[in-house]
């Protein structure tokens, strides 16, 4: 799995602009499944046949990233954000856009920490013509994309959010067995600009249940908000965020079938934040909801963290709640 | 076309009542119909449908502009009021306005004289001012204006300057006015529509609640285009990155703004238009604002969309202004638009196993 998880972590693709990530998941996917199809938003629906319920389950493709709005007359090219950009974990760090080209994210004052726009990125240019000649307005940029095993199966890299979740639901849909509900997995579009992809894909479908697949936040670092999730503890089973509150009685159930299958899971009540599964609560008609995450630190810098034992318990539960649900 | 633009941004129409300018609308458009529909739908919005074999293409504009709205009368005669649509109070004050029966106000606040050094230097809010229709009592104010009276500012349609072109309200009617030349076009063979195309005219685009969405959910377009304006900040004292564009330099093709990313395929499909036409246009330098796009890219199943906007310097105030070769060049680019074959999108598929 780690494998995968590299090849997608390394396909920059910032919202908006997924379609190469789009085509390594469809490559990957295509030879497990009844139907792939592309919507107008360019969410990646990928379908398991059957009679039962529509369960739809989402991960996002895209990551946050940098927008090129400008190119000075000295060959710096300025930004915009795409997504909730931590600016700390930003300065200074090296970029890479989606040409290949690489350069460094510099905030104009050393002093304070500065909003996006008031940095500029450093490709090496003398002149605005040897910039132009390798940039764009509207191309994108990216922090590096990195991934690297630390001790007790935990790894740091970007971007984790939410990668690490389209590998769980490729994994997933590749082992999944005898379901008799009626499967959409769903690479959803635009998540980091506020659900934009998923939720036209969830009016397209119309699940009858509908389930994120996200990171969330945990409460075991120096100085998290109090969270009672922690890194390694298991997936998560989402309760409420501030985007949605879950349905009790699919919470309920998506218990009992972690508990019979002995899957290791947390309750998460997370306090700042939202995923996919907001939208997909409120498309069309309305979907029941929650959420499996995956615990993972530091989100949104260039290190985020994860711990392998939790992603692998999210797989067997998507894997459960498919067949079971 | 500058005259109805002219007819289109004198008329009378805050979020909520578009229909004055409606009803110009429709009676400037009824005589071209040659057999194409014209909807009056429930939520205000007025849409001319052209069936056609090809794509099925939506062009938007929207109707409504920003305004005034009245909240309370005082003792003494004035009208307090709430903002309709997002305005910078700084320039508020002193201003012209007009209601929809014709009364005719001036909004004022404290005397300089009056402020201490604190509120000096803070801009006063709507809140704070009140509009004067020069009524002496509650009572008379109230049989003129009672609470939930429209305003809006009371601006001329001014040509000045190299081809430059001021009035209150630009911000929709333009894309109005170029909209209703399109289905004049049409009508005098000007241009062999292929196209399953619909025009738009929405309303409260201006309040973020445009019914923009309920008409992508019914038409489901296989693509949108939307004109607008868009603000500018291309005057003294601002560094080049934030000008966002520039008056005269072309029609805008946004690539993002705040409230949407645009279609990638969709806005180079448009910019090779321009190219081969030789129309004039530019990328915008900034992310800013937003538009009716929010609400047709996300409405129902999802719209590719993108957007044509003219540079607008002090937009949302009595002086909205534009340059006219903008304008001709947003015109010009519609019409490329709505004569082509159509746009095919590369990506979209369904496979099955």
């Amino acid at each position: 799995m780690f494998e995968l998880i590299k090849k997608l972590m390394l396909t920059p693709s910032v919202s908006g602009r997924e379609d190469k990530i789009r085509e390594v998941i469809t490559k990957e996917v295509s030879p497990y499944v009844d139907d792939i199809t592309v919507d107008n938003l360019g969410n990646l629906i990928v379908r398991k046949r059957g009679e039962g319920k529509r369960v739809m389950l989402c991960a996002h493709m895209d990551e946050i990233g940098f927008f090129v709005t400008f190119i000075t007359s000295d060959g710096y090219i300025k930004v915009s954000p795409v997504g909730g950009i931590n600016s700390l974990s930003s300065a200074y760090t090296e970029v890479v856009s989606e040409r290949g080209v690489c350069g460094v994210l510099v905030p104009e004052s050393a002093k304070d920490l500065p909003k996006v726009e008031e940095m500029y990125i450093d490709i090496g240019a003398k002149t605005k013509k040897q910039a132009e000649s390798k940039v764009e307005l509207g191309d994108f940029f990216v922090a590096r994309p990195n991934v690297k095993k630390l001790m007790n199966q935990r790894y740091i890299g970007r971007p984790f959010d939410d990668r690490i979740a389209c590998a769980v639901l490729i994994e997933a849909l590749k082992k999944v067995k005898g379901s008799k509900n009626d499967l959409y997995f769903v690479f959803s579009t635009q998540e980091e600009v506020g659900g934009r992809g998923a939720k036209a894909a969830a009016y397209n479908i119309a699940p009858d249940i509908g389930l994120a697949v996200d990171v969330t936040m945990t409460g075991d670092k120096p100085g998290s908000k109090p969270m009672a999730v922690k890194l390694g503890g298991g997936c998560t089973i989402k309760i409420k965020d501030s985007s949605v509150i879950s349905n009790p009685q699919l919470v309920k159930e998506m218990k009992k079938i972690a508990e019979d299958k002995k899957i290791k899971y947390q309750s998460e009540m997370l306090v700042a934040g939202g995923t996919d599964a907001a939208p997909i609560q409120i498309a069309g008609k309305g979907a029941k909801v929650s959420a499996i995450s995956i615990p993972s630190a530091y989100i949104h810098s260039n290190c985020e963290m994860i711990d392998m034992g939790d992603v692998k318990e999210a797989v067997r539960l998507a894997v459960a709640l498919c067949e079971e649900l | 076309m500058r005259e109805l633009l002219k007819k289109l941004s004198l008329a009378f129409g805050p979020s909520g009542c578009e229909e004055y300018v409606r009803d110009i609308i429709a009676s400037e458009i009824e005589p071209y119909l040659d057999g194409a529909e014209l909807i009056k739908d429930h939520t205000g919005n007025l849409i001319y449908h052209r069936p056609g074999k090809g794509k099925r293409l939506l062009l938007n504009a929207h109707m409504d502009e920003v305004g005034f709205m009245v909240t309370e009368v005082t003792d003494g005669g004035l009208l307090c009021f709430g903002n309709v649509g997002g305005m910078e109070p700084l320039i508020l004050s002193s201003k012209r306005v007009i209601s929809e029966n014709g009364i005719v106000g001036v909004i004022g606040s404290k005397a300089v004289h009056l402020l201490s050094a604190e509120e000096r230097d803070k801009p006063t809010l709507p809140r704070d001012m009140r509009i004067d229709i020069g009524a002496d009592t509650k009572a008379e104010a109230e049989a003129l204006c009672p609470v939930g009276t429209y305003f809006t500012f009371l601006s001329d349609y001014v040509e000045y300057g190299n081809n430059l072109i001021k009035c209150k309200a630009l911000d929709d009617r333009l894309g109005c006015a170029i909209l209703c030349q399109i289905i004049k076009d049409i009508c005098n063979e000007k241009i062999d529509v292929q196209h399953d195309l619909y025009i738009a005219f929405t309303c409260r685009e201006e309040l973020g609640y445009s019914s923009a969405f309920g008409v992508t959910d019914r038409i489901k377009p296989d693509y949108a285009v939307v004109v607008e304006s868009k603000a500018v900040a291309d005057v003294s004292g601002v560094s080049d990155d934030k000008k966002v564009c520039t008056l005269g330099d072309g029609v805008i093709v946004s690539f993002a703004d705040k409230s949407t990313i645009y279609d990638r395929d969709l806005i180079k499909y448009i910019m090779d238009l321009c190219k081969e036409k030789d129309i004039k246009y530019q990328v915008n330098k900034f992310i800013s604002g937003g538009n009716d796009s929010a609400h047709i890219q996300r409405s129902g199943g999802g719209t590719k969309v993108a957007v044509l906007s003219l540079a607008s310097r002090y937009i949302h105030s009595p002086s909205d202004v534009i340059h006219g070769e903008d304008f001709e060049n947003a015109y010009k680019t519609v019409l490329a638009i709505v004569s082509d074959k159509g746009f095919e999108p590369s990506c979209l598929c369904t496979i099955s196993n």
